[in-house]
């Protein structure tokens, strides 16, 4: 009688729990919907923050997690190419997709014909856009708009922690542009096209990729050409995003005795960085380190 | 190649440019898959032996895409030699009671993992043994429809589906002159049943394991059971009864590397003519029940993403031959075949352009002491990829 009561219970609470569930693509966003949505809103994400989700393997586990969802939040602009076949295997007809690229305004549009010849482009514009500060508060009033419409009831419940987070965010910018006041207008090697939206925050050039193309892994002859690049000029670094090998800035660094700095780009990237701020504080301190 | 099938091709062509030009926004997802092979072996009787052979260059045109908000659809057209329209079929994905799909048309059946999946995004080249035994050289693909469950389970994904189809794959088989099977089969669906079972062990590595049955009516045939060949014989349904287990493992560590354990048997219990003890005139002719199974395990390691290495081993009754046929070969339950496989494969960018070096070792066994020396044979295969097909679920 015991148990069926316990049972009965559990059913009953989980009947009661009228939170809103949410699905990210990304951690980033999970983060973002975690600070907004409160306890008001019962958050999972998809992509880990140590995966590369240009890459990521369609696996029946995340179709799981997206079954009960009300909403799923994705980066959008084709990094998340395995979004819809997830939500197709999920079978939720009532999942409603939102993509927070929407009101970004998008940097590297590609002009003129385009192919795979350019490796693997996003003809709608980079999608790294997270990684300027200023877009997560469009990230964030996105989500804080979609989450009140879900569930008018706590309208001002999110409105008052948006407001808390974009406060937290905008001190720190502060203290973000005071410790990047060092790498303005220095230039520096990047792995992949990834820091397009944060060196125009931050104020440094690229002057070179290690990889040849979006996408295409290194090869010798282009690391000889970033080697004679980096000799010819005062670059004092390759940035790269800790889920690649550093085979390749390896190589270039021997020749040249350029710093490499590794750093994550998503939150969960490391054991230490566990939100957004803490994400931006890790970069920031590696690269202003690593100058 | 025939007139017909050349001006089907041309106006498949032209609706699709119709389709480019009007409709810009909603066009379908459009993929060709080339695929070129050539190879050279030691069996000293056939033509190709020590020499460099060049396969006929194969490929499939994929056009895919969303119908409504419910559903997608796929056209697959295979050319090698022939042309084949290899898959047609829309599949509802939402909106249905108790969440279930539905796919209908003609496309690769769901019994077992590999079946499902086109060869070119196998990490090897040669279908395996008892693929080509019991399911025949195109694979297991069929038309009719099925309806999948996904079992309300919060810890790991579980699905069951259920099809009924019209057994063309059995029906498209060749005919043996030893069994005589001169009958057609009839109008009699099959059916294929499959629970698949997917889990995380952990962040980096999942499993999935899967049971699958199949069954129906093969073939008719008149048995003359009397022995007296004045007498017709009566027309009997020859059934088969398939039942598999598959099993794949995943270890991906980071985005470099991946190591993967796939397995799967199959049993085969079917009825088969024999004859028996000596009637008047003939023979007396039975029915009997055979048992026979055919399994393969193979391992693939990929290593600095670009570079995949693995080996396979596979078991059938049955001998693999240049013909392999769904209904006389299974019902081979005398002689059975190994093979011995290790390849190694180059992926330049993600699966845009593969090559692939595969070593295929075949070893024959003959119950009635017939000795055929092993085959070995090397073939050396480049796919390339144009358009969006390119990511594949687990």
């Amino acid at each position: 009688m015991k148990k069926k009561i316990i049972l009965f219970l559990v059913i009953l609470a989980a009947a009661l729990d009228a939170r809103l569930n949410v699905v990210t693509t990304t951690t980033v966003i999970y983060d973002i919907v975690r600070q907004v949505g409160g306890e008001h809103v019962s958050v999972d994400y998809i992509c880990r923050g140590d995966q590369d989700p240009h890459f990521l393997e369609i696996l029946p586990s995340y179709m799981l997690k997206i079954r009960k969802a009300d909403l799923m939040f994705q980066n959008g602009l084709g990094l998340e190419l395995w979004a819809q076949k997830l939500i197709d295997g999920s079978r939720n007809a009532d999942l409603k997709l939102v993509d927070l690229s929407n009101n970004i305004s998008k940097k590297g549009i590609p002009t003129g014909k385009i192919d795979a010849s350019q490796g693997d482009i996003h003809p709608f514009g980079n999608p790294h856009y997270w990684l300027d500060p200023e877009n997560i508060r469009i990230m964030a009033t996105d989500i804080m708009h979609e989450l009140s419409l879900q569930d008018p009831d706590n309208r001002s419940y999110f409105q008052s922690n948006y407001d808390r987070f974009i406060a937290a965010i905008e001190q720190k910018m502060k203290t973000w542009h005071a410790q990047t006041v060092g790498i303005k207008d220095k230039q520096f090697i990047v792995y992949h096209d990834t820091w397009i939206y944060f060196a125009e925050r931050f104020g440094f050039k690229v002057a070179g990729y290690v990889e040849p193309k979006p996408g295409i892994p290194p090869t010798p002859s282009h690391n000889a050409e970033l080697i004679r690049l980096i000799s010819n000029n005062d670059i004092p670094m390759i940035i790269m995003e800790n889920y690649y090998s550093d085979s390749s800035p390896n190589q270039i660094s021997e020749a040249t005795g350029i710093k490499i700095v590794k750093v994550p780009i998503y939150v969960y990237g490391l054991e230490n960085v566990h939100t957004y701020i803490d994400l931006m504080d890790e970069i920031i301190s590696r690269i202003t380190a690593g100058e | 190649m025939g007139l017909r099938m050349i001006q089907r091709i041309i106006l498949f062509g032209f609706m699709l440019n119709i389709s480019a030009w009007s409709q810009t926004t909603v066009n379908p997802d459009i993929s060709l898959i080339g695929r070129f092979e050539t190879f050279t072996n030691n069996v000293k009787d056939s033509p190709e032996y020590g020499k460099l052979n060049f396969g006929t260059p194969g490929f499939e045109l994929l056009v895919e895409g969303y119908l409504n908000p419910y559903a997608r659809a796929r056209a697959t057209l295979a050319y090698e030699e022939e042309f084949d329209p290899e898959e047609l079929y829309a599949e509802v994905l939402r909106g249905l009671p108790l969440n279930l799909q539905i796919k209908a048309g003609k496309y690769l059946v769901g019994f077992g993992k590999l079946n499902t999946f086109h060869p070119h995004t196998w990490p090897f080249i040669a279908r395996p043994l008892s693929h080509q035994i019991f399911f025949g050289q195109e694979g297991f693909n069929d038309i009719g429809l099925d309806l999948s469950y996904m079992l309300p389970i919060e810890e790991m994904y579980s699905s069951i589906t259920l099809g009924i189809y019209r057994g063309e794959a059995i029906a498209n088989t060749l005919v043996s002159d030893e069994i005589q099977l001169t009958e057609t089969r009839g109008n009699v669906p099959i059916w294929i049943g499959r629970w698949s079972n997917f889990v995380s062990l952990s962040d980096y590595k999942s499993l999935e394991v899967g049971l699958s049955a199949s069954s129906g009516v093969y073939a008719r045939r008149p048995v003359n059971e009397s022995g007296d060949s004045t007498l017709a014989g009566e027309n009997k349904p020859l059934n088969y009864l398939y039942t598999g287990l598959d099993i794949k493992y995943k270890f991906v560590p980071d985005i470099y590397t991946a190591f993967t354990i796939q397995a799967e048997g199959l049993i085969n219990y079917r009825d088969v003519p024999r004859s028996g003890d000596p009637g008047i005139h003939m023979p007396k002719e039975m029915v009997t029940s055979i048992t026979t199974v055919g399994l393969f395990i193979s391992t693939d390691y990929t290593f600095n993403r670009q570079f995949s290495i693995g080996a396979k081993y596979d078991y059938t009754y049955g001998i693999i031959g240049d013909t392999p046929s769904f209904t006389t070969l299974a019902n081979d339950d005398q002689n059975t075949t190994q093979g011995l496989y290790a390849w190694i494969g180059y992926y330049p960018v993600e699966e845009s352009l593969v090559l692939r070096l595969e070593l295929e070792h075949l070893m024959f066994d003959y119950e009635n002491g017939i000795s055929r020396r092993p085959e070995t044979t090397a073939t050396l295969q480049l796919i390339f990829s144009l358009g969006p097909h390119k990511a594949h679920p687990f």
